[in-house]
Order: C-alpha cells, then structure tokens, then sequence
C-alpha cells in the first residue's frame, strides 16, 4: 500500500480515535475487550479507507465501519471476560440505595445501556453522538419511522430501569 | 429531562477519559492481521471447496474405483463427472461474486444479507455434493450389481444358498450407513460453523428484521 495513504490514514484516525473509543465503550465491558475491538475497527476501517471518497465526512464514514464492525464483523477473543454476574450484582446494590444524585443516576443508565442489545446499542450510540433519524435509519438499514418507533421503546425500557 | 438526554449531556462532555492513542501505536495496528468473522467465513468456505474436490479425487484412485473403471461405466459417469465440474465452476464463481461484495462500508442490513448470501452459496454447494453423492452411490450400486462379475458371482451363490434377500440388505444397508455417517458428520460441521460464528450475526440480522414489521 502506498504510504502516503497510510499516512493520511493513521493521522485522521489519531485525530478522530475518539469515535472508535466511544463504540468500544458500548459494546465491551472491561480493558481488554475493549482494546481488542479498537484494533479490529482500526484493521476494518484501514481496509476500507481505499474506497474512502472524500464526498463522505470521514467521521460520519467511521460510525459506519465502526458500528458494523462492532455488530457484525467482530469476533469475541477468547481472553474476553464475561462480567455479565459482576455487573448485575453490583447493579443490585445501587438500585438499592438509590438517591437521586444525577451521578447516581448515570451510572445506572450506563449499566441499563449495556443490558441492550447489539442493535438497540448502536441506536442508543447513533442517538447519543447527535445523529438525526436519517443518518441512523441509513446506517442500520431500517426505516426511519422505524429507527424512531425503536427508540421510543429504548427510552421506556430505560425509563423502567431507572423507575422501576 | 428523559433519561438518554441526561446521558447525552455526559456523553459528550467526558472527551478526554478516552485513551489517546499516538500516531504509532495506531500504524501498529494498521499492520495486524484481522480477525473478523468475514475472514473465517472465507477460509472455512475454501475449505469446504477443497474437501469437496479432495473427496472426487481419492474416490477415483482407490482401488476398488480402478477395478469400477473397467466395467462399462462411461455413458452413466462421464456426464456425471463433468456435471459436476460445471457445477463446481458455476459455485465457485458466485462465491467469489458474493464475497466481494461484502462491504463494511454499507448499511449493517445489507453487510449482514451479503455476508450470509456468501454462506448460503457454500450451503448449496455442499448440499449439491450430498446430492451427487446420493446420486453416485444409486449408480454404482446399479452397474455393480449389473456388471461386476464378483458381486454377480456372490449374488449368484446367495441365490444357490436362498439368501438374495439378505445379501441385497446388506449390500443396501451398508451403502446407506456410509451416506448417513457422511450426512451425520457434515450436519455437525455445520452446526459448529452457524453455532459459534455465525451466532452473534444471525441474532442481530433477526433483530434489525424484526424491526422492520
């Protein structure tokens, strides 16, 4: 490969690294999972930078790749823990001495957020990085009225956990 | 204010908790190799390809096959044979085809309908070989049966002795354990393939469709 385009690569990436961060965030719950799917995405994302056109803003092609890469392409590596238990018995201790601190509060939300699944992770990531419908229903594939009706019931169901 | 808007509000705000990783360590990475899904899917396909072509060869060159080669087998196998190398040509193509469109840059629906579109011409490649192999089996037992002059000799003495119907049952029923055991061991195969690589994919494509109703 050339190296200029490798150069002009690995600057944006550096540049906007944040974006990967933010989807390895959702769907990885400790260190090295974490650094496991930043490498997968960087390789997936590497891979399609050739057809890159500049008619795409760069980071909006990134939730793209990322999110597909993260949904779909990527492998759990076999040193992956599952802290599945762990969460779910420490989530019980916080519900219990609740207090409507918003410090409190989101981190209960972050731990609802990472009991959704893949697809509800990736709308909750869209919506959260400011995306409009558009851009979401376009990402995942789904109409928007849809990508809306999903998100409405995103909304309840963390509503319910955070009320219950 | 709903709860996503409270988590909006912190989610842009903590920029800087991420690690930063240096122009290097991320060149580093661009020079690993991958370790997605689309690559296994590749290479256990090739396989499956060359198990299959890997098969028709070493049936051809054992020696009971060598002995088969003298009878009158042409007309029955020689279109067989090359029916089925057209067929190997026409799959390998539409694999390749399939493959080459998988694209992460597309919407996750479609990435997810091309990688199993891959999968499926694989699938009908080798349920095609279970078929040709059905087939092959019917035919060989037919000019076996017909021509060898072993088996017509012990069908013969099976009859001197009363026994037609037993030796036919053997005859039979050992064809039919061996295409079992063969069927047997390609469903687990694929139960494998579809229960560890393909699980997480499958779930999610049920889900992105089952919004759509």
């Amino acid at each position: 490969m050339n190296k200029e385009l490798e150069h002009n690569f690995v600057e944006l990436l550096e540049k906007h690294q944040n974006i990967v961060h933010k989807v390895c965030r959702l769907y990885t719950n400790n260190y090295d999972a974490h650094n496991d799917l930043f490498q997968e995405i960087t390789i997936q994302l590497w891979k399609a930078y050739p057809k890159f056109r500049g008619d795409a803003k760069f980071s909006t092609w990134m939730y793209r790749v990322g999110l597909n890469t993260a949904i779909t392409l990527y492998r759990k590596s076999k040193r992956t823990i599952n802290t599945q238990d762990f969460n779910g018995v420490e989530f019980k201790i916080k519900a219990e001495n609740y207090d409507d601190t918003e410090e409190q509060q989101l981190k209960i939300l972050y731990k609802a957020v990472h009991q959704l699944n893949d697809i509800e992770k990736a709308l909750v990531f869209l919506y959260l990085e400011d995306k409009d419908y558009r851009e979401i229903s376009e990402t995942l594939g789904i109409s928007e009225v849809n990508a809306r009706v999903k998100m409405n019931r995103i909304k309840t169901k963390l509503k319910t956990i955070l009320n219950p | 204010m709903d709860e996503l808007d409270l988590l909006k509000k912190d989610w842009n705000k903590d920029d800087n908790t991420y690690p930063k990783l240096t122009y290097n360590e991320i060149y580093k990475m661009i020079l690993k190799k991958s370790s997605s899904i689309v690559k296994w899917i590749f290479i256990i396909s090739l396989l499956e390809f060359a198990f299959w072509i890997i098969i028709s060869f070493l049936l051809k060159d054992n020696e009971s096959m060598k002995r088969f080669d003298q009878l009158n087998t042409d007309p029955i196998f020689v279109p067989l044979i090359v029916l089925g190398y057209i067929i190997l040509a026409f799959f390998f193509y539409l694999f390749f085809r399939n493959y080459r469109k998988i694209s992460t840059t597309d919407n996750a629906k479609i990435l997810m309908e091309n990688i199993l579109k891959t999968r499926k011409t694989v699938r009908q490649y080798v349920a095609f070989n279970l078929i040709y192999l059905v087939i092959t089996s019917i035919a060989i037992i037919y000019i076996e049966i017909d021509q060898d002059q072993l088996i017509i000799d012990k069908i013969e003495a099976a009859a001197a002795n009363g026994e037609v119907f037993k030796f036919y049952a053997v005859f039979i029923g050992i064809t039919i354990l061996f295409l079992a055991i063969t069927i047997a061991f390609l469903l687990l195969f694929y139960w494998l393939i579809y229960g560890l690589l393909l699980k997480r994919l499958n779930r999610n494509y049920k889900e992105l469709k089952r919004l759509e109703f």
